[in-house]
C-alpha cells in the first residue's frame, strides 16, 4: 500500500492556466448538469440559453461587457495588490466607498456639464476608495497590521455606510418613505457604447491596459515584485517596503472605488446598499484565476461576465439564480485544483514514508514551506 | 426603558452571543491549527438550510441540529482538501466556499422559503431556576443550543490547552514543521480542526433556522459569519476572551432593533458596523503591543505546509 502525495514538478506545465481554467469550466458544468436534472430541468437547453444571452449576439455581449467591467475593476484592484503579496479583500466595500463619492458628486454637480460631472464624479470615486484603503494601509506599513482582515472587516462598514446613507440624508423626499436615494441626473450618465454598453467598458479596458504595461515592463512594477518576494531584498535594493505597501493597496482601493463610479454611472439609476453586489468578492476569484497578473484579469472578467449574465437569463426558465452562483464558485475550486496539479504531479509513496529523503526532525532548521 | 424591555435586551443579547460563540469557536479551532477559513458564512448558510430541511422531513430538531453538523464539516472539509491536501491560497479557497455555501444553500432551499420550521429547538426548562427572576428569562430559558455552546467553550479550551491532542493542534498552528518532527500528521490535525470548525458553524447556522428565527430564507446568515470571524481575532484566539466579545458583539444585534423603543435616538445602522470597527481597532492594539511581546496570532496561520519541500 502507499500513499499519494504531491510532488513539485520541475517545470510548470505549459498552458497551464487557461488549461486549469477550462478544466475548472468543465468540472462547474458538470456538476451544473447534475444540479439542473435535479431541479427538472433541461441542462443542455438551458446551458444554450446561457450562452445565447451571454455570448450570443451583439446585444448579448454588450450585457456581458457592461458586468465585465467591475468584474474587471475589481480584479485589477486585488491583482494590484496581489502583485505584491498583499491581499485586498475589501474591494467589495471599497467599490461601495467610491459609488458614495460619486453619488456626493452627483448631488452637488447637476447643473454641470457631462463631461465635467462625469470625470469629477470618478475622481470622487478613486478618492472614496482610495480612503477607504488608507487606515489598513497605513496599518500594513507602519505597525504591521494583517491587512486581510482589516479590508475585510470595512466591506461591512462601507456597505452600511451607503445604507445609512439612503435610509437617512439620501432619502428622496418623493420616494414614498422607501429607502431610495433620488435619482441619478441625466448628465451624470456614462454615455452609450453599442446596444447595451456603455462608455465605461472603454475606461475599464484602458486601465487594465495600462497596470498591464506598468506591472510588466516598467520599473515600478519590477519593483512590486520585488518587494513582494522578499521585503529585505528590496530594501537591500534601496526599494522603500513600507511605502511600497501603502501606495500599494491605496492604489488598489482607488481601482475598486472607480469600478464603484463607473457602476453607478453607467449602470446603476441611482446608489443603492445592492450596487456591488458582490463584485468585489467575485474579483478576488478573477484575480486568482488570472494569477494576479492584470493580462489576464480583462479576459477572466468577461468570462465570468459571461456566467453571471447567462445565470441571470435562466432565471426565465424557472432555474434558481442559484445555480450560476454555484457554477462560478465550482469554477475556482475546479481551477485551484486543476493550477496545483500544472505545478505538483501525484506521486504513490510506501505508507509511512516521506517522498524523498528521510524525515530527520527539526535539525535542518525547518522553515514552513509556503 | 421598562424592566421587561430590560430582560428583553439581555436574553437576546445571550441568544446572539451563543450564535456568534458557536460560529467563531468553530473558526477558532482552525485558525489554531493554522487554518483560515474565511467560509464561515457559506458554512453557516449550509448549516442553516439543511438543519431547516432535515426538520421538514423528520421533525424532529435534534436529528436536523445533528445533520446540520454535519453538513457545516463537509463543506468544510472542502476547505480542508484545498488547503491542507492541494496546498491551494486559503484566502481564494475560503471565500470560494462562502460564494459556493450560499449558491449551494439557496438552491437547496429554493422551494421552502417562508415555509414554517418542521421542529423547533425550544427553550428549555430550568424547573424553579427558570423563576428566578431577570437571571431565569435571561439564563434559563434559553434554547439548547446556547448551553451548547457553553459546553463547546469548555472542551474547546479543555482540549486545546490541557491535553496532548491540544497541544499537537497547537503545534500544527505555530510550527507545523515542528509538529511534524514530532510524529503528528499535521495534514491530519489540520483536517480534522477545520472539520470541527464547519460542525460549530453548521451548529450556529442551526441555530438560526431552528431557534431564533425558525424558517429559512435566502441571506439568512447576514454578515454574522464574518462577525464570526472577527471575534476571533477580537477575541485573541483565547475562547474565554471571544465568549466575552461574543456578549459584546452580541448586545449589539440585540440592541439593532431596540434602539427606538428605549428612545435612543440612534441609528441602528450605524450601531451595526460596531463590531467591525472594534475588530479593526483591537487588530490595531494587538499589533502595537506586540512590538515588545509576541503576537497572539498562531504563527503558522494561512501558510500551506508541504513536507516534501521543507
Amino acid at each position: 500500500m502507499g500513499r499519494p502525495v504531491l510532488v513539485r514538478r520541475e517545470q510548470v506545465l505549459r498552458g497551464g492556466q487557461p488549461l486549469a481554467f477550462a478544466i475548472g469550466l468543465g468540472v462547474a458544468l458538470v456538476v451544473g448538469l447534475v444540479l439542473l436534472v435535479g431541479s427538472g430541468h433541461d441542462p443542455l437547453r438551458v446551458y444554450e440559453r446561457m450562452f445565447e444571452a451571454s455570448l450570443g449576439d451583439p446585444r448579448a455581449w454588450s450585457v456581458t461587457l457592461n458586468r465585465a467591467v467591475p468584474l474587471g475593476l475589481a480584479g485589477l484592484a486585488v491583482a494590484v495588490a496581489g502583485s505584491m503579496g498583499l491581499w485586498n479583500i475589501g474591494a467589495e466595500g471599497q467599490i461601495m466607498a467610491g459609488a458614495i463619492g460619486a453619488a456626493w458628486v452627483a448631488r452637488i454637480g447637476g447643473e454641470w456639464p457631462s463631461p465635467v460631472l462625469i470625470t469629477a464624479m470618478l475622481a470622487a470615486a478613486i478618492l472614496g476608495g482610495g480612503l477607504l484603503a488608507l487606515g489598513p494601509a497605513v496599518a500594513r506599513a507602519r505597525i504591521g497590521v494583517n491587512e486581510i482582515i482589516t479590508t475585510l472587516m470595512l466591506n461591512e462598514v462601507a456597505i452600511r455606510l451607503v445604507q445609512w446613507l439612503v435610509h437617512g440624508h439620501w432619502k428622496d423626499p418623493g420616494s414614498n418613505n422607501f429607502p431610495l436615494a433620488p435619482m441619478l441626473p441625466d448628465n451624470a450618465r456614462l454615455p452609450g457604447l453599442f446596444e447595451r454598453a456603455h462608455f465605461g467598458v472603454v475606461l475599464a479596458a484602458v486601465v487594465i491596459a495600462l497596470f498591464g504595461v506598468a506591472a510588466s515592463r516598467t520599473a515600478w512594477g519590477y519593483e512590486l515584485r520585488v518587494a513582494g518576494s522578499s521585503g529585505a531584498t528590496a530594501r537591500y535594493a534601496g526599494i522603500s517596503f513600507e511605502r511600497k505597501v501603502m501606495t500599494v493597496l491605496i492604489l488598489s482601493g482607488g481601482v475598486a472605488g472607480f469600478a464603484g463610479g463607473i457602476e453607478l454611472s453607467g449602470a446603476a439609476d441611482r446608489i443603492t446598499e445592492g450596487l456591488s453586489n458582490g463584485f468585489g468578492f467575485a474579483g478576488i476569484i478573477v484575480a486568482a484565476l488570472a494569477l494576479m497578473r492584470p493580462s489576464g484579469v480583462a479576459a477572466v472578467a468577461v468570462l465570468f461576465g459571461a456566467v453571471q449574465i447567462g445565470g441571470q437569463s435562466i432565471q426565465t426558465m424557472g432555474v434558481s439564480s442559484s445555480v450560476s452562483t454555484i457554477l462560478q464558485a465550482l469554477i475556482l475550486f475546479g481551477a485551484i485544483a486543476a493550477g496545483v496539479l500544472s505545478r505538483y504531479r501525484v506521486e504513490m509513496v510506501a505508507a509511512d514514508g516521506p517522498a524523498s529523503g528521510p524525515v530527520d526532525g527539526v535539525a535542518d532548521g525547518a522553515e514552513e514551506a509556503s | 426603558m421598562t424592566e421587561a424591555s430590560m430582560i428583553g435586551l439581555l436574553e437576546a443579547t445571550v441568544s446572539f452571543g451563543a450564535l456568534l460563540y458557536l460560529a467563531a469557536l468553530g473558526e477558532m479551532v482552525a485558525e489554531k491549527a493554522g487554518i483560515l477559513n474565511l467560509g464561515v458564512e457559506g458554512m453557516m448558510a449550509m448549516g442553516a438550510v439543511t438543519g431547516f430541511a432535515v426538520a421538514l422531513q423528520t421533525g424532529n430538531p435534534w436529528v436536523a441540529l445533528i445533520a446540520a453538523v454535519a453538513a457545516g464539516a463537509l463543506i468544510g472539509l472542502l476547505h480542508g482538501f484545498f488547503t491542507v491536501v492541494l496546498g491551494a491560497e486559503q484566502v481564494v479557497s475560503g471565500l470560494s466556499l462562502t460564494i459556493l455555501g450560499l449558491g449551494l444553500s439557496a438552491y437547496v432551499g429554493r422551494g421552502s422559503v417562508g415555509q414554517p420550521a418542521g421542529a423547533e429547538l425550544v427553550g428549555v426548562d430550568w424547573g424553579p431556576l427558570s423563576d428566578i427572576p431577570w437571571a431565569g428569562p435571561v439564563l434559563f430559558a434559553q434554547s439548547p443550543l446556547v448551553y451548547l455552546a457553553v459546553i463547546a467553550g469548555f472542551v474547546a479550551w479543555f482540549v486545546l490547552w490541557r491535553t496532548r491532542l491540544g497541544l499537537a493542534v497547537r503545534a500544527a498552528g505555530e510550527s507545523a514543521s515542528t509538529a511534524d518532527a514530532a510524529g503528528h500528521s499535521v495534514a491530519g490535525i489540520r483536517l480534522a480542526a477545520v472539520a470541527v470548525g464547519g460542525g460549530l458553524a453548521g451548529a450556529a447556522g442551526a441555530y438560526l433556522t431552528l431557534s431564533l428565527t425558525p424558517q429559512w430564507a435566502e441571506g439568512i446568515v447576514a454578515g454574522r459569519g464574518w462577525i464570526a470571524v472577527a471575534l476571533v481575532i477580537f477575541g485573541a484566539w483565547r475562547p474565554g476572551r471571544v465568549a466575552a466579545g461574543a456578549l459584546l458583539f452580541g448586545l449589539t444585534l440585540a440592541l439593532k432593533t431596540r434602539l427606538q423603543t428605549f428612545g435612543v435616538d440612534f441609528s441602528p445602522i450605524l450601531l451595526s458596523m460596531l463590531p467591525y470597527v472594534l475588530t479593526v481597532g483591537v487588530l490595531v492594539a494587538i499589533s502595537i503591543r506586540s512590538r515588545n511581546r509576541p503576537s497572539p496570532a498562531p504563527a503558522a496561520l494561512g501558510i500551506a505546509y508541504r513536507r516534501e519541500e521543507r
